[in-house]
């Protein structure tokens, strides 16, 4: 019987579970059932007679544990002692507080580039969009098509092919916002162009994203529902983007621009705001803003996205990185869900926008985002027209809800009507951020229509001017 | 075995025995299955470009033991993620690594589309015909009889015949490279080993998309010891999945991506912007006295093909030119030809307020039924033009409004081109309504239309 020279197999006893797929890989019976129980794990482990062994070394192969059976010359580094003032799956300790813009060590930064003075562009909403999205730097967009979105992912389509990006579109919403948590993990701006339908779809991906903390700039071009609904404009998806984003503690920047040139620049913002918070943006348009042409002017600037420290990139520099929702043990959770709270609550602080017109004396103020909010600030002129005292206030952030500077309005106004194409989605976070803030506010009168209906100008003028009976 | 990580930090803190033991039951396909994932990246030297992604499933905990960059992903959803991933940094080496209850039923949608694209990815599949995670449910790769706690006496047809993952997968037309392999002995497993490791070459080398499927143990869930739930493998599953290669094209590296631009004068010219042109911006127009409001509402209706969309954005874009805001509305029927198409346009001195045009300062009615529904809509002082060709006998429009009946086709159609009826309009409107200045709309129209004038159509 010759014995090679060849290394050998080496048993570790406390990581053997004892299920014998070694012995009948060995070709020359060197490996037995054990006989006793191994204090460490109450598990049997096999035992290894290696007098015949020639190294041919099957019976790693077959060894389901990594360090069950390993070669006698390859001894793993001891296991460091416990560390108790460093917890690996605690994101806040490791990666620090990320409400702020700040960079870490291994970040690459983004870098701005000068944009020539150009002639303003005559887009519609979903182009304007797709253009800001090009000029934050984004290459990579994932999409399925869904009237009335479906053009920013087609110019995207024609365009991104000549930057060498990537535009796919994917066998459904799910896999397009499964795309996102890949390209985003891998510390890629990426977006997305959908409606109502579709932006239901994607709910479980940006649960996932958040618990993940990936980036992803969602546009969703809300139409009317619930169900099929029909293509025309509806804003019954703020209750989805501010309180529903999927299973779990979930929160997102909702973000509600009002023309085509704010596609163009809340889209570049949603980008930076998504990497700043490592959190997806909703950019929430409504059908008519999607296919609104209007007068969009071009930035100074534009970005070359940098990588960040902790993106999935497939490198050496990256290698230790994880991007994952799990967390099995329930104080790992609870940690990683304040974790969450504390970013939230920095968004709430720090990035509420709003637009107020007229609001300084404001006695009646009208509250309403996206296309309607320009129905209401027509309606506006017209009743300042006539003496009354109105004003608008337009939440650009519907999450966080603009509060603060509502509270600095609220003492002069006699009355608030919520103008708003939806079942009043808009009132109820305007309620909830009042009560909140443990704010009584004045009476809340609402103008509505559904169905793809939005408020015209001469119902908003008619709810601002009568002052006797409550609308309901 | 440098693909593991030294220490598992991520198995409950790597506290104890888990530091270096693996959270898998005993005899688990899954623990040889990472054993050869790990020695293909060592083998490969891969160990710096791999991105391993882990739904859910029992080997949702992959990222606990290999020391590569991780991306732990939504049931179902790994060949989308592994997508974003490979096309976000084609240099990586992206492998997707699914049980069956991922791979073959909730995921199906992503594991065919994503084969399908032919990207080069490596999806390794582990098919042990019983969900473990969960604790023993019917699998859409469970056998015909098998019982699991959801086929409590057995599986019948009923609920669906195994699904065979690999025979699918290689009917496909992107995969390059499939194969079935099998754990239960060390000719197998050395077969397993270099299954997987041709797959991530192929990945490596940009030849395309490659699927492994390996047939593995769940001794748990089967109630077998290991040697049994081998035997179980080799003898019951092996027959329904057989083994071998089922798909491998002879494919040239063909996978190659360049570097995304971010030149300003790509991005921009791309995007349709144009330099900025001192002379012509502004050409400063002044908002004419004698229209009615310092914002101006036109509608333009008709059927698909008229023109009314065009017109509109040329007009949008004129009065755009002019120093003016301008917005424009789309509204189509359900059909994608032929049905009603109206658009909205506002032209305003300093802002559009409201984009809609529901009681238009001007009407270009291009048909009848559009100036039957929008004539009523006009206010007094209004506007109503429309085609006194195609509509010969208006009946019922509203007093007081300006009625200009314009033979708009019969004017395009002497000019050679009865396209053109939009252009046509536009100019009418322009006379009508005197808003732009007429060298404004000529120069949009030549702008807009560059490159496309065609002589007219011969007579």
């Amino acid at each position: 019987m010759s014995v090679t020279t060849r290394p050998k197999p080496f048993l570790e006893p406390q990581y053997c579970k004892g299920c014998l797929r070694c012995i009948e890989a060995c070709p020359r019976d060197c490996i037995t059932p054990g006989t006793e129980i191994n204090a460490a794990t109450g598990l049997v482990p096999v035992e290894m007679h290696l007098d015949n062994c020639n190294g041919c070394l099957l019976c790693l192969q077959a060894c389901p544990e990594p360090y069950g059976i390993r070669l006698e010359t390859d001894p793993p580094p001891p296991i460091p002692a416990p560390n108790t003032d460093f917890v690996l799956e605690d994101p806040a300790k490791l990666f620090g507080e990320r409400c702020v813009a700040n960079f870490s060590e291994g970040d690459q930064p983004d870098d701005l580039i000068a944009l020539p003075a150009c002639q303003p562009l005559v887009l519609k909403g979903t182009y304007a969009s797709a253009i800001g999205a090009l000029l934050a730097g984004c290459r990579h967009v994932f999409g399925y098509p869904i009237t009335p979105s479906t053009e920013g992912a087609e110019l995207m389509a024609k365009i991104l092919p000549k930057l060498n990006g990537s535009f796919v579109q994917a066998v459904s919403e799910v896999a397009a916002v499964n795309m996102m948590y890949g390209a985003g993990g891998a510390g890629l701006p990426c977006m997305t162009f959908t409606s109502s339908p579709g932006f239901s779809l994607m709910l479980e991906g940006i649960s996932y994203m958040i618990g993940a903390e990936v980036p992803g700039v969602f546009v969703n071009i809300m139409r009317a529902g619930p169900g099929l609904g029909n293509i025309a404009p509806e804003q019954a998806d703020i209750k989805l983007a501010c309180r529903g984003l999927g299973h779990g503690n979930t929160r997102a920047i909702v973000l509600a621009p009002s023309t085509p040139q704010e596609m163009l620049d809340l889209t570049r913002e949603a980008f930076a705001l998504s990497f700043r918070y490592r959190n997806p943006v909703i950019i929430l348009g409504d059908g008519y803003l999607g296919q609104m042409t209007g007068m969009v002017k071009l930035p100074t600037n534009m970005t070359r996205p940098g990588l960040p420290a902790w993106a999935v990139w497939g490198d050496r520099a990256h290698r230790h990185n994880l991007i994952t929702s799990i967390a099995l043990a329930e104080a790992d959770l609870e940690k990683h869900n304040l974790h969450l709270n504390r970013k939230y609550a920095a968004i709430a602080a720090c990035e509420q926008r709003v637009e107020c017109h007229r609001c300084g004396d404001a006695e009646v103020l009208v509250i309403a985002c996206n296309t309607p909010a320009r129905m209401a600030k027509g309606a506006v002129e017209a009743a300042r027209a006539q003496g009354v005292k109105a004003g608008l206030f337009r939440p650009v952030t519907i999450w966080p809800f603009p509060i603060d500077t509502l509270e600095e309005i609220l003492p002069g106004v006699q009355r608030i009507i919520v103008v708003e194409a939806g079942p009043g989605q808009l009132e109820d976070e305007l309620r909830l951020a009042l009560s909140h803030a443990g704010i009584a506010p004045p009476p809340i009168e609402h103008v509505r229509r559904c169905g793809g209906i939005l408020p015209a100008q001469s119902a908003i003028f008619d709810g601002i001017m009568h002052t006797e009976e409550v609308l309901s | 075995m440098s693909a593991f990580y030294d220490h598992f930090t991520r198995h409950s803190h790597g506290e104890g025995l888990k530091a270096r033991s693996t959270h898998y039951c005993p005899g688990c396909g899954h623990g040889v299955a990472h054993r050869d994932l790990a020695a293909a990246i060592d083998e490969l030297g891969i160990q710096d470009k791999t991105v391993l992604i882990s739904p859910v499933g029992c080997s949702v905990f992959a990222y606990y033991y290999f020391d590569v960059g991780n991306s732990q992903a939504a049931h179902g959803r790994a060949p989308a993620v592994a997508l974003g991933h490979k096309l976000a940094h084609p240099e990586a080496v992206v492998i997707s690594y699914q049980g069956d209850g991922d791979l073959a039923s909730i995921g199906l949608a992503e594991t065919i589309s994503i084969a399908q694209m032919g990207l080069p990815i490596t999806v390794i599949f582990i098919n042990n015909a019983i969900y473990g995670m969960t604790g023993g449910q019917l699998a859409p790769t469970s056998l015909m009889g098998q019982k699991t706690s959801t086929s409590p006496d057995g599986r019948i047809a009923a609920m669906g015949q195994p699904l065979k993952m690999a025979e699918l997968i290689a009917s496909l037309d992107g995969p390059v490279y499939v194969e079935r392999v099998a754990l239960f002995s060390s000719r197998e497993r050395v077969k397993a080993r270099k299954a997987i490791k041709k797959a991530i070459t192929n990945q490596i080398e940009g030849r395309g998309y490659s699927f492994i499927e390996i047939i593995s143990e769940c001794p748990t869930h089967l109630k077998m010891t290991p040697q049994e739930a081998e035997e179980w493998v080799k003898t019951k599953m092996q027959p329904v999945f057989p083994l071998g290669v089922k798909k491998d094209l002879t494919v040239e590296p063909w996978f190659k991506r360049g570097i995304p631009s971010f030149e300003p004068e790509a991005v921009l010219g791309l995007s349709g912007a144009e330099p900025l042109d001192e002379t012509t911006r502004r050409t400063a127009a002044v908002w004419p006295g004698h229209l009615p409001a310092r914002d101006i509402a036109i509608k333009l209706a008709g059927s698909g093909g008229d023109g009314a969309q065009t017109a509109a954005m040329l007009l949008t874009r004129a009065a755009i030119a002019a120093g003016f805001d301008a917005t424009a509305i789309p509204s189509y029927g359900p059909e994608s030809r032929g049905g009603t198409s109206y658009a909205d346009v506002h032209i305003a001195e300093q802002e559009v307020l409201n984009p809609a045009a529901s009681e238009p300062h001007a009407l270009v009615a291009f048909n009848a039924p559009s100036l039957a529904k929008f004539a009523p809509t006009v206010p007094e002082g209004g506007i109503i033009l429309y085609d006194c060709t195609v509509v010969t006998d208006p009946a019922g429009l509203p007093a007081n409004r300006r009625i200009l009946p314009i033979p708009l086709t019969r004017i395009a159609a002497d000019l050679g081109r009865p396209m053109v009826k939009n252009v046509v309009a536009l100019g009418a409107l322009h006379a009508a309504l005197g808003l732009l200045p007429e060298s404004g709309i000529v120069d949009t129209l030549r702008h807009v239309l560059r490159g496309q004038a065609r002589p007219a159509a011969p007579e």
